[in-house]
């Protein structure tokens, strides 16, 4: 049920292979050509980045011409011997039972010197005289080891789909899954990728899988994961720093805008600095620093930025002096920015219905929202007959009604409106 | 009892109904009276009347038809400058057809305009002044641009007097057939203040419980209105735990809205009730109001509201060592 869906979703024929068309047909070409006689290279060597589909084309090659296919990768071990011992199958071309080979070895990149020794010699003297069509894959084919090796192999080359293709290919499979997914937020996840569809895919899976809708806010997330290695190395600079210097130093390295990283600090310091006057002192730099953050939006002026900086890194990194070093202790999301991410569709039904207020109270929908639905709520939980009068007065619908209560009282209040 | 929200139900509909801001209305009568109607700007606390007078005002310059000549915009709704020039400037420039030679445009919570906004209403004002006139309604009129405020007649309103909050919730109780308690009546006056949306809200929310109005009822409604427990949070953070502390906070402005104001006022009023030592009540009430006033420095209200907490859990701290 929880297949990976590289695997799911793989290409069942060439003509579903995003990209590389004219690699593809270069491939089909001397496959094809197999069949009047044995071509001049007997072997194609496949080479280009990670995850843009190069076994995905042999695999579904093989499908398309109803091949054999018999592989061999980096988890099986090629010394000489091995290898070798390949060479019985390559010599005759077809099966059995009339079926044609196709003969491939991946992930060529991973034959190590010591250990798979003599592995890319022998390989060469079975596409000396192989019968059968063989691919070689590999990510770098300029590699020294392959020097020899190249000369016997037409080279062709894979490259990185474009992020369009990317894009309709996840498409696609959201169809198939049942997702309504934002284009957005499909996009977003093809351009992080970088032409690597596999990883792109694979975090598809991870934020869609389970779900019926993925939104941009859904996948924006992935950016500050990636973000993490960094932010922590930037965290543990400032909040443990002797000197001021050092704290400051830290901005620069920071691949977040300020006031995110304002953010990670005040999420995180109370869990570095417990000693109880560290952290008012420690608090007390972060309030000044929000000041001049204030400061810097009243005046519209930005040197008050350099005083934000100082009071949230060294201001902080100056506030440790009774807390008593212990061990590793992890730094937290801010929760801040979570909740208010995920808060945001929680607002923005509360303001659909602060419209509806506002069509009968002289009030905004943002205040009607905040001031005017808690007493409404509280009215909904209590009085069914009340609530149904006034959610008819307000023109409310089912689903307001569900949000502003839970459970049976929404019901017997939507009921108790159809009766009136 | 009937289904509307009671705060809309018995909102007055003419000057005359209006109990209190006295003063006021009388000035706004004679505006009526000579058919003649400055800008103005209406400032004040929120539930002291001031869109109501303002409505009232329109309603008896106009007559029933009144809301052919005047148009009510929410400025924290729309509070671009797009609106100013669209919306506004469209209603502001056609001549009214009638008696009274202007129209009336309201604009409510202007204190949310832009700046920029702001500036092209300022031109808008002086260009129609012939065929519209305005009234601002905003909470602190210091948010207003000095050049509106000075083309502006100012009007200041004050929360209501304890006399005629009760008298207007009483009235509106014998209305509804409910049984409002004396201590009820006292309960919703302290907890709101004269803040009449929000007394009649509390009330209505009380009534739905089908009981008479008691203290305890009055307190329930809030508590289940802005459940911002302070007293716990206090504690916690007196006890030592800023992170718990802070989580409460959290929840206080994000899930419930609570502004930071409301907060810090009532951790104020809790320091002088919990059980510590006196000279800390005094030293805390410095703290408290030194994050008070950073509330309106700053730009985010949890950050501060979070220094004080760390303040409460090093004061907690500090008091332990001391006995």
């Amino acid at each position: 049920m929880h297949m990976a869906w590289t695997r799911k979703h793989k290409p069942q024929t060439l003509k579903e292979v995003i990209g590389n068309k004219e690699a593809i047909r270069k491939l089909v070409e001397w496959v094809k050509a197999w069949d009047k006689t044995v071509p001049k290279k007997r072997a194609i060597f496949l080479y280009g980045p990670p995850g843009i589909g190069k076994t995905a084309t042999v695999e579904a090659l093989a499908k398309d011409f109803d091949m054999e296919l018999v592989e061999k990768n980096a988890s099986d071990y090629r010394t000489e011997e091995a290898v070798k011992r390949f060479a019985g199958i390559a010599s005759q071309y077809s099966t059995l039972f009339g079926k044609k080979r196709l003969i491939l070895f991946d992930e060529l990149d991973g034959i190590t010197g010591t250990q798979d020794r003599g592995g890319v010699k022998a390989l060469t003297e079975i596409i000396k005289i192989t019968r059968c069509p063989l691919v070689l894959i590999a990510n770098n084919a300029y590699d020294p080891r392959f020097t020899n090796l190249r000369n016997y192999c037409l080279l062709v080359q894979f490259k990185k789909p474009p992020a369009g293709e990317v894009v309709k290919l996840l498409k696609r499979i959201c169809l198939r899954e049942g997702i309504d997914a934002e284009e957005e937020a499909l996009k977003f996840i093809a351009q992080r990728s970088r032409g690597d569809v596999r990883s792109a895919i694979n975090d598809l899976q991870a934020l869609a899988q389970g779900k019926t809708r993925l939104t941009y806010e859904d996948v924006s997330w992935l950016a500050y994961r990636d973000r993490q290695e960094n932010i922590f190395t930037v965290l543990k600079m400032i909040v443990y720093a002797r000197s001021c210097m050092s704290a400051k130093q830290a901005v620069d390295m920071a691949d977040v805008d300020p006031d995110m990283l304002f953010e990670w600090i005040y999420e995180n310091v109370p869990r570095h600095l417990t000693h109880p006057e560290d952290l008012a002192r420690a608090m007390d730099a972060l309030s000044l620093a929000d000041i001049y953050r204030g400061r810097i939006r009243s005046t519209r002026n930005w040197k008050f930025t350099r005083y934000f900086l100082d009071f949230m890194t060294a201001g902080v990194a100056m506030a440790r002096q009774k807390t008593k070093p212990s061990g590793w202790i992890p730094f937290n999301f801010p929760k801040r920015i979570q909740a208010l991410s995920r808060s945001k569709a929680q607002r923005k039904f509360e303001l659909e219905i602060g419209r509806k207020i506002k069509r009968k109270f002289h009030i905004s929908a943002y205040r009607a929202s905040k001031e005017i639905l808690p007493y409404i709520r509280v009215i909904f939980e209590n009085n069914v007959n009340m609530a149904a009068g006034i959610a008819s007065w307000l023109d409310l619908d089912a689903e307001m009604i569900k949000y502003i209560v839970s459970g049976k009282q929404a019901e017997a209040i939507i009921k108790q409106m159809e009766i009136l | 009892m009937s289904f509307e929200m009671w705060a809309e139900k018995y909102r007055p509909k003419t000057l005359d109904e209006i109990v209190n801001q006295k003063e006021i209305v009388e000035r706004l009568k004679s505006f009526v009276e000579s058919r003649n109607v400055p800008h103005c700007i209406f400032a004040g606390p929120p539930g002291t009347g001031k869109t109501t007078a303002a409505l009232c005002l329109a309603r008896d310059l106009y007559g029933k038809a009144y809301r052919e000549h005047m148009m009510e915009l929410n400025a924290s709704d729309e509070r671009g400058i797009d609106v100013v020039r669209e919306t506004v400037k469209t209603f502001a420039r056609v001549r009214s057809i009638g008696e009274v030679p202007f129209k009336i445009m309201i604009l409510d919570e202007a204190d949310n305009m832009t700046s920029d906004a702001q500036q092209a209403l300022r031109r808008t004002m002086e260009r129609y002044t012939e065929t519209c006139r305005f009234i601002l309604i905003a909470n602190y009129s210091g948010k207003i641009i000095e050049p509106i405020q000075s083309r502006c007649a100012p009007f200041r309103f004050t929360y209501l007097p304890k006399t005629e909050h009760d008298e207007f919730l009483r009235r509106i109780a014998k209305s509804e057939g409910i049984t409002l308690l004396d201590e009820g009546l006292e309960a919703i006056f302290e907890v709101c203040g004269g803040d009449m949306r929000r007394a009649i809200n509390t009330l209505q929310a009380a009534a739905s419980f089908g009981k008479p109005i008691t203290a305890e009822i009055v307190y329930s409604v809030v508590g289940r209105a802005h459940p911002a427990d302070v007293q716990k949070m206090v504690l916690t953070a007196l006890n030592g735990n800023f992170i718990q502390a802070r989580e409460k906070l959290r929840e206080m402005i994000q899930k419930y809205g609570v502004a930071g104001t409301d907060i810090i006022r009532q951790i104020h009023t809790e320091i002088f009730r919990i059980n510590i030592p006196e000279p800390w009540k005094i030293k805390l009430a410095d703290t408290i109001g030194e994050i008070d006033f950073r509330l309106v420095q700053g730009s985010n209200e949890e950050v501060q509201l979070s220094a004080l907490l760390a303040r409460l859990v090093e004061a907690g701290y500090q008091m332990k060592q001391q006995t």
